[in-house]
């Protein structure tokens, strides 16, 4: 019998789970045997069911789209890829996910050259969720899943996945790379730019910021431009000018604390004249630096700085006063009129930023308190969700604690600098956890 | 097994409206924009383009129902240029989207009723312009202790005359004839303030965890 028949016929026979780890050596050995018979597989593809032979349709799925594939070639990969990840057996696929990770890069890569980001978005999708051992796991999907709903601008499409709360990363179980991570938070805070939630954007940045490093790369440093124009418009400051807070979180990789300013240097004096609170200053560094901006894609962005900078002083303005004439805030603000001024003020009421009445007839506007008195059975839920979600990290985090007490390089460090503290009755540690390393 | 070598599809296809159909007729238009996209992702994944009786512009207007702007506009830029040129109802639908992303009250009124819509988009139409106006009468009683007539009538789509009856009778809000300007009288907004029995087990969960 032909050995690509004979191969065909193992992985029928031996897809039932008792013998899906000899399919499994077997499978890893026969790489070159489905190379020289390349031709063959799409035959041999059609013979199998990939909803049971799961396993074995992997490697030959893998063997059939490397090297560069013809349009047709192209389309017909993608169609049996698409079934394929909708349908396979995550406990199969799961042995492999080297191979897994490589046929879904190599979904995201031909949807890309046919121009078509939106069809590689269910399948994509599936494929995360049949590898995550939970959805507390990140995989080397989410990364390419987000990016394809970026290019494709099907930005709610990605909330399913991005809302998941990430706990764990296995390289083991997920074949995970450190620029998996850093392009999963990169591209998911600029969906969440899309969809104008900026609080969850900055997270998402400062943790491609944060992430350990020992060398200072791309992908940071683009997450940390638009870190900085993301604060100025959520938070409207920036730490580091003119208060002596530390910019970065004590954990970010040292490297990281040394170099990226100097690459940025056009959004930190972005970032100083925002300061200053002069919407003429601002707009005139935007208008003067529009390039670097437009090169980094950016500049829509800090358009919107320039919108949240008229925001805020208006918002600076409701501390100080109780009534205001539509003129004076026109004039504080500088914008162009009263009937703009009223347009602006209208629009933070409807946005719930501030809290103020209108006088169309003496054309004033007096400034309120939060009407919100906490007491509704709606904020009772919302309060009710909200600690739900602190008790569960609570228990998360103490049992992260209790395995990291557990851990052994752990042990070994606090043995070790015993001597350095006091003295104490009993051992912390017993000696032999430390002296065998 | 089947495999699909060219998914593009013709005309109009066999792929069926029908949940969209039947989500118009009983009123749940919220629940639509979720229904169209979801149909669109599976279209795309089976490798097939989007038909031509595809409901662009009802997809557009259940975002909008949903006061998602962002949604609505998104869908635009992923629109091919052909079909925004051969689909009149689709470009009708986005001066819509347009008008409420400028805050032009009175032009949003205007593009609702300047296209003559087919009988399902209709539906959809009318909604969206229901519940436009009722949530530019929630701004303007939240938003001002007076205003003008003018302005008014361009927040209400209504003509000038119509917005005073409206608001005097059913509002309470009180005219000035001299300076045309109405005094708001606030919307009493009933809001449910009883807990009951089940946030009592909530309760001792908290307290519970708490205490360990």
């Amino acid at each position: 019998m032909d050995s690509l028949d004979a191969l065909v016929a193992q992985v029928q026979g031996f897809s039932g789970t008792d013998d899906l780890l000899h399919l499994f050596s077997l499978l890893k050995q026969s790489d070159e045997l489905l190379h020289t018979h390349a031709p063959r597989l799409q035959y041999a593809l059609s013979s199998l069911d990939p909803a049971k032979h799961s396993l074995g349709y992997l490697y030959l799925l893998e063997v059939q789209s490397s090297g560069t594939l013809s349009q047709e070639q192209s389309e017909n990969f993608l169609a049996l890829a698409s079934t394929f990840l909708n349908v396979c057996i995550a406990e199969q696929i799961c042995l492999a996910p080297e191979k897994f990770n490589m046929v879904c890069r190599r979904v995201k890569e031909q949807a890309l050259q046919l121009q078509e980001p939106l069809r590689a978005i269910l399948p994509l999708q599936a494929a995360i969720r049949k590898l995550q051992p939970s959805s507390e796991f990140l995989t080397a999907m989410h990364a390419d899943f987000l990016q394809m709903c970026l290019l494709a601008k099907c930005y709610k499409a990605s909330l399913s996945v991005l809302e998941d709360d990430i706990f764990e990363i296995d390289q083991k179980r997920t074949g995970l790379v450190p620029r998996d991570f850093l392009l999963y938070c990169y591209y998911g805070g600029m969906i969440h730019i899309g969809l104008k939630q900026f609080g969850k954007a900055l997270e998402f940045f400062q943790h491609a910021i944060t992430a350990p490093a020992t060398v200072l790369n791309a992908i940071t440093i683009a997450a940390y431009k638009k870190f900085v124009l993301v604060s100025l418009i959520q938070l409207g400051q920036f730490h580091d000018c003119f208060v002596q807070v530390p910019l970065f979180p004590k954990y970010t990789p040292p490297v990281v604390q040394r170099n990226l300013k100097s690459c940025v240097q056009d959004y930190m004096d972005l970032a100083t004249s925002y300061v200053t609170r002069n919407i003429a200053d601002v707009k005139g560094y935007i208008t003067t630096h529009e390039d670097a901006f437009k090169s980094d894609n950016n500049l829509g962005l800090a358009r919107q700085v320039i919108a949240s900078l008229y925001k805020r002083n208006i918002q600076r303005l409701t501390q100080t006063y109780l009534t205001l004439s539509l003129q004076d805030i026109a004039d504080n603000v500088q914008l162009d009129g009263p009937k703009e001024a009223e347009l602006h003020i209208l629009q933070m009421i409807q946005d719930g930023e501030i809290f103020a009445r209108i006088n169309q007839k003496d054309g004033m506007v007096s400034f309120q308190e939060d009407p919100e008195q906490y007491n509704t059975s709606a904020m009772t839920m919302r309060l009710n969700l909200e600690i739900h979600n602190i008790v569960r990290l609570a228990k998360k985090l103490t049992s992260v604690d209790e395995q990291v007490s557990c851990d052994q390089v752990y042990l070994s460090k606090i043995g070790r600098d015993r001597p350095r503290y006091e003295t104490e009755d009993f051992d912390i540690v017993p000696q032999k956890m430390y002296t065998n390393l | 097994m089947a495999i699909p070598v060219n998914g593009s599809v013709a005309g109009s296809s066999g792929l069926s409206f029908s949940a969209v159909q039947e989500a118009i007729k009983a009123g749940l238009y919220a629940d639509l924009a979720n229904i169209i996209d979801t149909l669109e992702l599976e279209v795309s994944a089976a490798g097939a383009s989007k038909p031509q009786d595809w409901p662009y512009a009802i997809q557009i207007l259940a975002h909008v129902f949903n006061h998602d702007l962002n949604s609505a506009r998104f869908v635009w830029k992923r629109t091919p240029d052909a079909v925004k040129q051969s689909n009149p109802e689709l470009v009708a639908a986005w001066k819509i989207v347009q008008c409420m992303w400028m805050h032009d009250h009175a032009g949003v009124y205007a593009a609702l009723r300047a296209y003559s819509w087919a009988s399902d988009v209709q539906q959809v139409v009318a909604a969206v312009g229901e519940d436009y106006s009722h949530g530019m009468l929630k701004l303007l009683s939240t938003a001002y202790s007076t205003v003008s007539v003018v302005d008014a009538a361009a927040f209400l789509g209504l003509s000038e005359n119509d917005v005073v009856t409206f608001t005097s009778q059913q509002h309470g809000w009180v005219l000035d004839p001299a300076t045309k300007m109405l005094t708001v009288m606030p919307m009493v907004a009933a809001a449910t303030k009883k807990t009951d029995s089940s946030q009592l087990q909530n309760l001792t969960e908290y307290v519970f965890h708490l205490e360990h």
